[in-house]
């Protein structure tokens, strides 16, 4: 059957890379010129020339992050240690009676030592058994747990890049997130974190690379605000000073 | 449960008449677009140098048309590259036939979808359902239309036009228990409803608001969380993108992610924004197995290099033209009959049918009063290509004849000064039995149509004409341009090439 596949693929692959000639052809003569098949020069490339000179000192940073996000309806923490973090994740656990956590499998959220705090309730790592069934866990948590790799302070924003480590669905399922966010890793503006997939390139990029600003949300029902529609309806940012202590 | 489309009946006007007829659409589309617009312009001004952020975003969209072949053809390689399977339909049909293909070979049962636009477009449910394959709505406003079996009627909050009573009614009904008209309460239920969904469905269908080109990317806004599951969950995604949807890196979309959420909702950013970049890595523990890119055109390269619609191509469905529209905000999204409404559907629904004659009277659904173009966070100057629609209308000679005469009535008298002046002087002593108050409200003739809802004015005692010898001492004589306004008038005039350079 997967064989078949492949060999099924494979033909629709052909054909339309065949369809691709035609269709480019056919948009460069609907343009009145031939194709083109070298890079076009641009004088300009991503946001104005002045947007470059904003630039936030730290404490800036962190405090135009925390406005935003509380405005889009989530929390915004301060934790001094990774204990301390680990300390609000367990309250947090036991002030909802969480029967199931779901962290990503990274060095940080291990040194969180939730397993041991939380020992009467299951905390289980992303993907660390290849026979396990994650997405249903993922579905079953209560809370998720994941270590964000940027946030923009601008848009109150957290980047999390996907890897075999990091699902997606650990952001997604739960019904409540806790994003750690290393002091270090608050930037200014989107600019400066969507610039670095340029420069990883292609080949690097991870498959999943999600923005997540707040709880999900909706207004589609009479402009009545909604919020966890899909994804988790409560989000913590919790800011650590020192990932390393 | 599909979406099928609701039949075009009638003219605008009579389904516009439907529109003013039902208080509440009307209520509920103004009381919406009135908050969007209020938020967008709040956002813009917070932001700050708005102007100069759509003059960028103007130039990417522009550039990128320009060279669509190029950045298209390096799009589709390196999403090749990051093992996607790209496809190219040149028709609704074309589009059709691969995604049902992929779902048969798949023996799909269900497709969960995300909201594009451009699946209304194709009308996929319809044809999803048709090989026994369900095809699930899970934008939360798009569900509510699916199961009363209508379309959207706004590009942002497809079920502006239902309230939450006929809300609760069709979710009781979906749900086979009452459900109070309460919101979190009928949102709850979709959730857990859609929860099932999202886990057992076959495939992922997704729309794309951006792709870039340089690392194959495509990139998804949203709030809910939904366009997340169905590029998460599901083992097979298939992703349909209008062709137009590029842009050439990740740098050149902060200033589409700064762009469309202010304009759409006044967001900073949507909650979700995602890049996806090829099917999951063979140790990831989710995201789809197979991943699928169905690039349609489906007219719109019938835009390419007419230089009054090309930058039609920009547009980059935030709605903010349709929240500014004082037509639109009377008659709601589904008068417009098409799939995109409001201003962008006057001139993209006729323009991607070849303005087929069923389409002839949308563009006549418009004041021309600009508002659309201010609004538009890319700079499309609609209103001016309503203007042209209706000129190609007439010289295709679609008018109405009636019209025409009038029209070479109307030419003739004031094509001549003497016969405009005596008309004028004749109309003075003819409107004598028609003037109350000062003005003329009979609705006879061609003031018919006017004087249904407003009052003509009459025509002056003391004409312009018969005054404009005596002015013309006061002024002292000048009646020339000033050569700096004729400068700045030609300078406009040549700029006008509707983005066929870049």
């Amino acid at each position: 059957m997967s064989n078949n596949n492949d060999q099924w693929l494979k033909e629709l692959d052909e054909q339309a890379k065949a369809k691709q000639e035609q269709f480019l052809n056919g948009i460069a003569s609907k343009l009145k010129r031939s194709r083109v098949t070298e890079k076009p020069q641009r004088p300009f490339r991503g946001a104005p020339d002045f947007w470059g000179q904003f630039q936030l000192n730290v404490d800036e940073k962190l405090d135009m992050f925390k406005r935003n996000f509380e405005a889009a309806g989530g929390y915004v923490l301060r934790a001094a240690t990774l204990q301390e973090a680990s300390s609000i994740i367990v309250e947090k656990a036991n002030e909802l009676q969480a029967k199931y956590i779901l962290r990503q499998d990274v060095a940080e959220l291990e040194r969180l030592g939730l397993e041991q705090a939380l020992s009467s309730i299951s905390v289980r790592s992303w993907n660390d058994d290849e026979q396990e069934d994650w997405k249903a866990r993922a579905a079953e948590a209560d809370i998720g747990v994941v270590l964000a790799d940027y946030a923009v302070a601008y848009t109150g924003s957290l980047t999390l890049l996907s890897s075999k480590s990091k699902g997606r669905s650990v952001s997604l399922l739960p019904t409540l997130l806790v994003a750690i966010i290393p002091k270090s890793s608050v930037v200014t503006k989107l600019g400066e974190v969507l610039s670095t997939f340029d420069e990883m390139g292609r080949e690097n990029l991870p498959a999943g690379i999600h923005f997540v600003s707040g709880p999900s949300r909706s207004a589609d029902i009479e402009n009545d605000l909604t919020i966890g529609v899909h994804g988790p309806g409560i989000v913590y940012a919790v800011i650590v000073d020192d990932i390393e202590s | 449960m599909s979406t099928q489309p609701t039949a075009l009946k009638g003219s605008v006007k009579e389904r516009a008449q439907l529109a003013l007829n039902n208080d509440f659409l009307r209520k509920a589309v103004r009381f919406t677009t009135e908050r969007l617009r209020s938020g967008k312009l709040k956002a813009a001004e917070e932001h700050g140098n708005w102007d100069e952020w759509r003059e960028r975003g103007r130039q990417i969209r522009l550039h990128t048309i320009a060279h669509l072949d190029y950045y298209l053809g390096e799009f589709a390689n390196n999403a090749r590259e990051n093992g996607v399977h790209v496809h190219f339909a040149d028709t609704a049909q074309d589009a059709i036939n691969i995604a049902i293909k992929i779902a048969a070979a798949k023996n799909a049962k269900s497709a969960v979808k995300s909201k594009s636009m451009v699946t209304e477009e194709i009308h996929l449910n319809h044809e999803l359902q048709a090989i026994d394959c369900e095809a699930i709505e899970t934008d939360l406003g798009e569900y509510i239309i699916q199961l009363a079996n209508e379309t959207p009627s706004h590009i942002i909050i497809p079920a502006i036009h239902k309230n939450r009573f006929q809300i609760a009614e069709l979710l009781s009904k979906d749900a086979g228990e009452e459900l109070p008209p309460e919101t979190s309460v009928l949102a709850g239920y979709v959730r857990k409803k859609l929860r099932e969904k999202f886990l057992q469905a076959d495939i992922g269908v997704t729309g794309c608001n951006f792709a870039i080109a340089e690392t194959g990317s495509m990139v998804l806004f949203e709030n809910e969380g939904n366009a997340r599951m169905v590029s998460t969950v599901p083992k097979t995604q298939i992703t349909f993108m209008g062709m137009e949807r590029i842009i050439p890196s990740w740098t050149d979309l902060e200033v589409m992610a700064t762009l469309l959420p202010r304009s759409a909702t006044g967001q900073k950013l949507t909650v979700y924004m995602s890049g996806i970049t090829g099917p999951k890595r063979t140790t990831d523990g989710d995201g789809p197995e197979e991943m699928h890119i169905i690039i349609l055109d489906n007219g719109r390269s019938l835009q390419l290099g007419d230089p009054e619609f090309q930058e039609l191509l920009n547009c980059i469905r935030c709605g903010a033209c349709l929240n500014a529209c004082p037509v639109y905000r009377h008659i709601g999204g589904h008068a417009y009959g098409g799939t995109y409404s409001g201003p962008i559907g006057a001139v993209l629904t006729p323009a991607l049918k070849k303005n087929v004659a069923e389409w002839d009277d949308i563009a006549n659904a418009s004041s021309l009063c600009g508002a659309c173009y201010e609004a538009c966070p890319v700079k499309i100057p609609l209103h001016d290509m309503l203007v042209s629609l209706r000129r190609r209308k007439v010289e295709a000679g679609r008018d109405d004849p009636m019209e025409r005469m009038g029209m070479k009535g109307f030419g003739g008298v004031m094509g001549n000064a003497k016969v405009y002046h005596n008309a004028l002087k004749l109309g003075k002593i003819g409107q004598k039995v028609l003037v109350r108050d000062g003005g003329i409200r009979a609705k006879i003739g061609p003031l018919k149509g006017w004087n249904a809802y407003r009052v003509a004015p009459s025509i002056s005692k003391k004409l312009f004409r018969e005054r404009y010898n005596s002015l013309k001492t006061e002024l002292g004589g000048t009646t020339k341009l000033d050569p700096a306004i004729a400068a700045r008038l030609e300078q406009w005039r040549s700029k006008q090439d509707g983005g066929a350079s870049h």
